[in-house]
């Protein structure tokens, strides 16, 4: 896949709206510009033909994550800021420049993007599930029929986490006190 | 060499760079949501990365017509992992949030180095 003009806007926005993010001062705009990298995210995921995610990282990601936010704000406070941006502290710049520096010595040994040779797409999983799940499960949307059926464990084991999340959300927030 | 990784995986330099800008967050901001936003950036870096692997030119996303090969499809198994990761990971933010409220009920504040202060007076 070559960088098509849209898409390299995209990323660029995706990068923009993490920078802002992350620089400035007021949360509750560092909260909206975090919303706005969850939608931009979004968008690349149809870009990379992954409809399902796209739909949940939309709906989850830039909708309840937003609002799990907001209310937290509303809870607690929003400090008053005089600058609109803080300044770059070198011992976080330091290690994410580290960080950054070590793993993109990685990438030029990574598969070219769309290469059909590379083992992800090309591996026999992958084969597997797309040439066996609809006449094992009869379901079209192989996404769906991985998640539901071949790996329907793991799913329970999402389920219960996020029951847990839950438990532990009321048993954190002492409710009745709080809510 | 730079022109050849922008140009073929320019997917993966973004992901190295959410990671770093995630990482930046997590030590340098002092406010503890903002640290939770970090936590987010840096995650969604590593869900750009599977979905970016599950890519193939000219795929369709992963749904099969009454089982057909008639043309390519993208990898189901890496959305499926980061279907699974989204979900699990908002679970992780409301917990994470959940003590934020908490720690600002009963210190006051949300401020990490004021909250540090605070408990070495106690």
């Amino acid at each position: 896949m070559t960088l098509t003009l849209l898409e390299a806007a995209i990323l660029l926005f995706v990068i923009g709206s993490a920078v802002t993010a992350a620089l400035l001062r007021d949360v509750l705009g560092s909260i909206i510009a975090f919303a706005g990298y969850s939608l931009g995210i979004a968008i690349l995921w149809v870009y990379l033909q992954a409809p399902d995610v796209a739909l949940t990282e939309a709906a989850v990601g830039a909708g309840v994550m937003t609002l799990l936010f907001l209310l937290t704000l509303v809870r607690t406070v929003r400090p008053p800021s005089d600058e609109l941006l803080e300044s770059v502290g070198w011992r976080g710049a330091t290690a994410g420049g580290a960080l950054a520096a070590a793993l993109l010595t990685t990438v030029p040994s990574l598969p070219a993007i769309g290469d059909p040779d590379a083992p992800v797409v090309a591996g026999e999983v992958t084969q597997y599930y797309l040439d066996n799940a609809y006449g094992e499960t009869e379901v079209e949307n192989v996404v769906t029929a991985v998640l539901a059926a071949y790996r329907g464990f793991d799913t329970l084991g999402e389920a219960v986490v996020v029951f847990a999340a839950g438990v532990a959300v009321l048993v954190v927030l002492r409710q009745g006190e709080f809510v | 060499m730079i022109e050849d990784l922008l140009l073929t995986r320019y997917n993966y330099v973004v992901v190295v760079l959410l990671l770093g800008i995630g990482t930046y967050m997590l030590i340098e901001n002092s406010n503890l949501v903002k640290k939770v936003i970090g936590m987010n950036v840096f995650q969604t870096g590593i869900f750009l990365f599977f979905i970016t692997s599950a890519y193939v030119e000219g795929g369709a996303p992963p749904v099969v017509e009454h089982g057909g090969h008639g043309s390519t499809y993208v990898s189901p198994l890496p959305h499926v992992l980061i279907l699974t990761a989204i979900v699990v990971g908002v679970s992780l933010t409301a917990v994470a949030l959940a003590l934020v409220v908490r720690i600002y009920a009963e210190y006051g504040t949300l401020d990490e180095n004021v909250l540090r202060e605070v408990r070495a007076d106690e």
